[in-house]
């Protein structure tokens, strides 16, 4: 197998993703798509174009692939080349520039190898980027080891919902202790926010209907009461269901801006700093 | 190279050609319609790196999209400036998608179209009135 790191002209990440590589000690082509590379950079794309995430501006650089896998973004690239399938789960390509990395989710892989997903981001670090990386309460023995070593530059708590809920909407049972010792460590963290997303959730008769204003109101209340903070910057987003992995919640009728004016009045008894998105 | 926008005063805008105002390109050959994308929407994309077109026989009214340009930074989507049915792509492209950037009005035509209505071509905008609204 020939591995072949696709790269911008002056794009740090690429550099540091070739760094590593080369420390490594893993062969490599490079394919600057700016330069020499330009064709063969077209061949790939055209090749692999469903497997390339595009975001709002354009293709992220850098793509690693080995002939078979392909990792697009710094932190997947530097996982894969580490550490190949361990970390999945743990980054995604991210949509933030120049210093700053995101696409980093603390409760998004095996705790097992926590130390291994804590190397990436300490070589992240150590290249002089910017962490900003989310949670949704689950592994805070990860968090807090990564804000022990101060890792993280932001973090954002993605609160699915009040704790009777909350196993069902992230699809697993759910320690509420680890939620809770989770909104305690974000707000040590040198910038934070949390968020909750208004998402189909399947209810105890079979149904499904989305959280209820009510269900956040709890949401802000449970983080007020952990927190013993009720002036905490507070997101509440509109949930795509298209974009849910359980086919039968994408089903759900999708829902407007405009519907989220009544969760953010019931939040903010609770938590009055709270926003909602806008259409 | 590409990325580097140009100002609108060095393009080139063919003044036998017809546009349409999402910037593709209208020639009218022998009753049917050869069209491009104009050299602003290629500068403006940057290194084209793929490029999606209908088949032959796919036909779209006049304003819809008919296929999409790709380059690393953005997508582009194609508008067709007449109604009509496709009766020739150009394949190359797919395979070269950079002869778009080169040579917009020639190498990088992109569809011909038997016209549902060969009038429409009047209401496209001159190459002054185009280049006149960028």
């Amino acid at each position: 197998m020939s591995n072949t790191i696709y790269s911008a002209t002056g794009c740090t990440r690429c550099k540091i993703a070739k760094r590593c590589m080369s420390e490594l000690g893993i062969a490599y082509e490079e394919q600057d798509m700016k330069a020499e590379g330009k064709e063969a950079f077209q061949k790939f794309y055209a090749a692999n174009r469903k497997a390339i995430y595009r975001g709002a501006d354009g293709v992220e650089f850098p793509i690693f692939s080995d002939g078979i896998v392909i990792r697009q973004g710094i932190g997947p690239v530097l996982a894969h080349l580490n550490y190949q399938e361990k970390l999945n789960g743990f980054f995604s390509v991210g949509s933030l520039h120049k210093e700053w990395v995101d696409g980093i989710h603390i409760s998004g892989g095996n705790p097992e190898y926590a130390e291994e997903f804590l190397n990436v981001l300490r070589y992240l670090k150590t290249n002089n980027m910017k962490l900003q990386m989310d949670t949704d309460g689950r592994n805070p023995a990860i968090l807090e080891k990564i804000l022990l070593e101060k890792l993280a530059d932001v973090v954002i708590m993605n609160i699915k919902g009040p704790g009777a809920l909350y196993g069902q909407i992230v699809g697993e049972a759910v320690d509420a202790a680890d939620i809770e010792k989770s909104m305690a460590l974000v707000i040590t963290a040198p910038a934070y926010r949390f968020r909750t997303s208004i998402v189909p959730v399947f209810r105890e008769d079979g149904s499904i209907s989305y959280l209820q204003p009510e269900e956040v109101a709890a949401t802000a209340k449970w983080l007020d009461q952990v927190t013993g903070n009720k002036k905490l910057p507070y997101f509440i987003a509109l949930a795509k269901p298209a974009e849910l992995q359980d086919e039968r919640l994408k089903l759900a009728e999708a829902m407007t801006a405009d519907m989220l004016f009544r969760y953010r009045t019931a939040a903010r008894n609770h938590q009055v700093l709270v926003d909602i998105e806008k259409a | 190279m590409a990325e580097d926008k140009k100002n609108v005063g060095d393009l080139n805008f063919p003044a036998e050609l017809r546009y349409h105002k999402e910037h593709t390109w209208a020639k009218l050959e022998d009753g049917q319609i050869k069209v491009g994308i104009s050299d602003f929407a290629q500068d403006q994309l940057g290194d084209i790196i793929y490029i999606e077109l209908p088949q032959v026989g796919d036909a779209f009214l006049q304003g819809k999209e008919f296929g999409s340009a790709e380059s690393a930074k953005s997508v582009s989507a194609l508008f067709m400036p007449v109604g009509g049915k496709i009766v020739a792509v150009n394949s190359e492209i797919e395979d070269s998608p950079e002869l778009v950037n080169q040579d917009p009005y020639g190498a990088g035509w992109m569809i011909v179209i038997q016209p549902d209505d060969v009038k429409e071509l009047d209401g496209l905008l001159t190459n002054e009135q185009y280049s006149g609204q960028l």
